[in-house]
This record gives structure tokens, sequence and C-alpha cells, in this order.
């Protein structure tokens, strides 16, 4: 199952991420394991942590960055200002760009989702390179872009415009068949995740790119793809690519950047889209994937539809599928959060908005909504959730005490009409795709 | 380059050991607690709380596979380092592996068997640019992997703190105008 890749076989193929990684560092070729400087074609950070990183260089006495006019910040985390001390941060965070002369500030209102909104407008594009703060920029290679998340060292970024990266193994997840009708690639992800954490294939995930490929893909949409690649991300992969583009969008600008047939992955892997079934990841993390019936019944409190796994534009009209004509059951608050403001204004145009309001849901505006720590809709402790967040340990939304459970945009649509931990395989729309 | 080498006394503990809950208590980490005089009195407290009474500057934790686990919060690392001390263990991750790098503290990885060639207690030296390890008090001597070299300067220069401190003298132009220009 495993061979190992490649330095003394200069005769194989490249990964995708080889190719990328190469041609953001000047150089001809890179192996796995090499100690690469790439240069980002842009470098994103969140609204939450660019006044750290402020604070963080100017105490060392840094007074410019470089290449300030790739930097972007985005505002997703607190979108509302729901505090004073969120007030004064945003301030401080237009002051900060002013002062360092960035690129492209995103302020509240403007975007939406930091890892959605740059696939929508074109800012990230296939074949890119890129740094961000935030782990879950491996969102971008649902478009075929390459982004590392830096965290902390982010300020590395900053001050010398590049950050010291080792090139990853590659392990090849081949996708075949199709999904059945109540099952989503989140599902694949949470299994994904769990045979990783498992060591079901008895293949290493930590700081591996894990690229799709297979007939599979064909299935796949960008949604999807956030979805599926969302979801194994907090395990620590290094990070997500797709062999092939998604339906409808064209990666000839990025052809460059494919892996080659006889590129030398780490490790295959195989899975049956047809087989999978809908999950739910138990609280503590996206890889304590359980089926749903295990956990069915369970009474809820607190469900909530968006983030960056699940907050693009056919997330919610999946879900409103299932919730149309129905109300949201009583002791049960929902939380609608579009990822972007492309997409609320396409879910307000297409009616899908209506439904959730129709049934009794709370509409949040963009950005990550309660993941981002609770600041909006948080979990109590005592109380019980089922959500699409991109995590589910103790206190992500807020205090701890509370248990959340992570399930597909189906599973927790499902979930908050009945009340109680659902299987959306016995709701009607769980498979319809489109808008009506 | 000066080299890496450390001598000091072990404290030994097993697999599986998480930063949080672990290495240090998840509220620091929460309330961003970043003072290592804050986070000394704490370090490994959930698991040994005998250990801060035991434990001296310079030295070094050994622990099984997978030390470090969990979710990549450095309080337990910024004590660590205050405390001058080096990390042996089986294996880690790469993300806390590059954070301790990052705040300093020196970690050498892939070292099997280490839980059996120091005990708590034993006095050790390893040289991390050979990854050469010595049993002072055992009398015995082993080879673990060297530390990576990207990994051993950061360590050595004071983690990506120091780096950047390095990077400003090498880059002038971007440092803070000699004089306030506050309008």
């Amino acid at each position: 199952m495993s061979t190992s890749a490649s330095i003394g076989r200069p005769v194989s193929g490249q990964t995708a991420t080889q190719k990328i990684l190469a041609r953001a560092s000047g150089l001809a070729r890179v192996e796995p394991g090499d100690v690469v400087h790439p240069q980002p074609e842009l470098v994103i950070i969140h609204d939450g942590y660019v006044e750290t990183a402020y604070q963080q260089l100017k105490a060392i006495g840094y007074r410019h960055i470089r290449n300030p006019e790739r930097v972007v910040f985005v505002t997703d985390h607190e979108v509302a200002y729901t505090t004073q001390r969120a007030v004064e941060r945003g301030r401080k965070n237009r002051q900060v760009a002013k002062e360092w002369g960035i690129g492209q500030l995103y302020d509240v209102g403007r975007g939406g989702h930091g890892h959605l909104f740059p696939m929508e407008t074109g800012l990230v594009r296939p074949g890119m390179f890129l740094f961000a703060y935030d782990m879950h920029c491996t969102n971008f290679g649902a478009i075929g872009a390459l982004a590392m998340g830096a965290g902390t060292e982010i300020t590395a970024v900053l001050a010398t415009g590049t950050l010291w990266t080792i090139v990853p193994h590659t392990v090849c997840v081949t996708l075949e068949g199709a999904l059945p009708p109540g099952s989503h690639p989140r599902d694949v992800g949470f299994l994904l995740a769990h045979g990783f954490a498992e060591r079901t294939w008895k293949v290493d995930h930590d700081y591996r790119v894990v690229e799709f490929a297979g007939a599979g893909l064909k299935t796949l949409d960008l949604a999807a793809r956030v979805a599926l690649g969302n979801s194994v991300t907090e395990l620590g992969v290094a990070n997500v690519l797709f062999a092939a583009p998604p339906p409808g969008l064209d990666f000839a600008a990025a052809r460059d950047f494919v892996s080659d047939e006889n590129a030398a992955y780490e490790a295959q892997i195989t899975i049956d889209l047809a087989k999978v079934t809908p999950q739910v990841a138990l609280p503590g993390g996206p890889e304590r994937a359980a089926a749903v019936e295990s956990v069915a019944g369970r009474r809820i409190d607190h469900a909530y539809l968006g983030s960056c796994g699940s907050g693009m534009y056919e997330d919610f009209v999946a879900a409103a599928n299932i919730i149309r004509g129905h109300r949201v059951a009583d002791g049960v608050r929902l939380f609608v959060v579009p990822g972007t403001t492309e997409t609320a204004r396409r879910l307000a145009n297409d009616g899908i908005t209506q439904v959730y309001i129709d049934a009794g849901a709370v509409v949040l505006p963009p950005g990550c909504g309660p993941c981002a720590g609770g600041i909006m809709g948080p979990l109590a402790p005592g109380e019980v959730s089922i959500s699409t967040a991109a995590t589910n340990h103790d206190g992500r939304f807020g205090p701890v005490g509370g248990e959340a459970f992570l399930g597909s945009p189906l599973t927790v649509a499902a979930s908050a009409v009945a009340g109680q931990v659902t299987d959306p395989r016995g709701m009607a729309g769980a498979s319809r795709r489109g808008v009506h | 380059m000066s080299a890496l080498v450390r001598r000091g006394f072990c404290h030994v503990f097993g697999d599986n050991i998480p930063l949080d809950e672990g290495v240090m208590a998840f509220k620091f980490a929460i309330q961003r607690v970043n003072d290592p005089k804050e986070l000394i009195p704490h370090l490994f407290e959930a698991i040994d709380p005998e250990f801060v009474r035991r434990v001296k500057p310079g030295d070094f934790v050994v622990a099984g596979r997978d030390f470090a686990c969990g979710k990549t919060h450095v309080q337990g690392f910024i004590a660590m380092t205050a405390l001058k001390m080096a990390v042996l263990c089986e294996s880690i991750s790469y993300k806390p592996l590059r954070r301790a790098a990052g705040e300093g503290l020196p970690v050498l990885a892939g070292c099997r068997g280490a839980t059996e060639f120091a005990h708590t207690g034993d006095e050790i030296e390893v040289d991390f640019d050979t990854g050469a390890a010595r049993n002072l008090t055992r009398g015995t001597r082993t080879e673990f992997p060297a530390m990576p070299p990207i990994l051993r300067d950061l360590a050595v220069n004071g983690g990506m703190r120091g780096a950047l401190a390095n990077w400003l003298r090498e880059h002038p132009e971007q440092a803070e105008a000699p004089v306030a220009s506050q309008a």
C-alpha cells in the first residue's frame, strides 16, 4: 500500500504539492522532506489575529512588513461587534491595515468568511500558493490552490515575506461511485478522519497532503469539496487537494499544477461513496465519527448551519429542502450563517432565506457564526448542539460543558426540525439537490 | 554556530501526554497567559503535581509516543523554555514539534527506547546536532536521530522571536523609526 517517496528516485512524477511549492520557491523541483522558503502570492489573516500579530512585530521593533500589497485582512470571526472590545479591535484592525499599507481589507459586511469568499471572487485561484493564519485555509484546495496554515508563525511571513516549509508527502484518496440520497460529503470527511485517526488503513496523516482523485470527483461540486476537505483538516493534515477541477470550473490556467500520473504518493486509499451513510461526529473532534443511528433521538437545544466547512450556497439549499414547510422544534434555536455576503445575497434572492425565517430559524450575518468561540449563538453548559461547524471540542461555541455533535447540513436540518438528532434519510427533501 | 548540547536530570513520562491538561491546563491557553512566571508553577500539574517541586532549570522531559498531542497550545512550551528544559520523545506530531522550536524549546523526536534509556532522576547529556546521548548516572550511551537543522537553528536562536529579531538587524529598513513621529 505504501510507497516511500521519492528521494533517490528522480524519474518519478511530481505531486501537485511538489509543483506548486517548487514554483513558489523558485526551484526546478522539490522533494518531500525538503525545506523550502516559498513566496506566497497572498497572505490572509482574519480579524481575530491582526492586532496580536501587530503587537508582536512592534515589540520586536518592526515598523514595516514585507510585501504588504499581498496581505489581505478578512473579517469573519467578529462581524457584528457584540462587545465594546470588538468595536475597539475593529478600529485597531483598520488602523493596522493603514499603517502597514496592506493590499486589501475586507471589513465588516465585506466579503464574509475568509476561507470561502476568496474562491467566489477570484481572489484565490487554481495553482496559487498562499499562506494564511488560520488552519482551515485548506478549503482553497477545493479550487486548486495550496494555502498553508501558518498559525502564529504568520508573523514571520509578515516580517520576512516567507516561512520555512517542509515539502509534505501526499496521500491519494480515490473516490469511487456516488453518494446515496441523504449522505453528504461531510459524512465522507468524518469517516475519512475517523479512519486516519484510528489507523484503519495504517496510513500516516500527520502533515500529509490528502489528494482526492477518482471517478467520484465528478459528482462533487465546489461546495462538496470544501465540505469534504474541511472535515479532515482538524486532524493535522498539511493540506487538501483534488486531482481534477470541480464541475463547471476550469483549471486550464493551473494545468501544470495537477499531480503527474506517476507521482510518488506515500500511500493510497480507496473509498466507495455509495457505501457512505449519514454520520455524526461525537463531541471532541470531527474524527469521532459514528453512524447517526447510534445517537438518533438525542434531544438538542442548539443547531447551526454554516462555518467554513458548510457555508456555501449549495449547503443552505440542501438543508432548506428538508426544512421547507416545517418549523424548527420548540426549545431548539437554529442559527443559519451564510458563509459570504454573496451567498447571503443569493439565498435571499432565491427565496431560501425565507424558508429559514418561516421555519423560525435565526439568520446571522456572513462569517464564522458560533464556531468562532461562540461570540454569536453560543452553547451553554449542559446543553446539546448539532451543527456543521468545523470542529466540536469542548468550548468551541463558548463556555465549556456543552455537548457539540457535528453532522452534515442534511442531518443538522433534520435534527433541528425534529428537536433531536435525526437521520435525514427519513425526511422528505433529503435527496433533492436543486433549489425547488 | 554554537553546538546544541544539553546536560540535565530526567523526568520520564509515558505515551500520549496531551498539551492541554497534560503539559499545561487549558485555561491558561484560553486566557492567553504567556508569562512564564505564571505558567511554570502549573507545568505538568495535572499528571504529576510534584513535578514543579522537583524540576530544576536545565532538566529533560523524556516521553513516549505522541508527546504534546491534542490542540497545539504553546503555554507549556513557554514554561519549559523559560526553565531551559529540553525534550526527548519517541514521537510527536509535526505541528507541536514546529511550535516548540518556534518557542525556543529543543525537542529531539524519534527517540525509540528513550523511556528505557533514561529513568526519572537520571542525569543525561544529549548532543542535539548528532543525536548522541549519554546516561551519566548509568554509564550507558545511545544514538538517537539528530535534530533537523532548521529546528535546531530556531531553538538555538531563541525561537521565532529570536529569528525575527535577527532578521530585523539584517533589514534595518523595516525597523521602527528611531524617533516616534506621533501626530
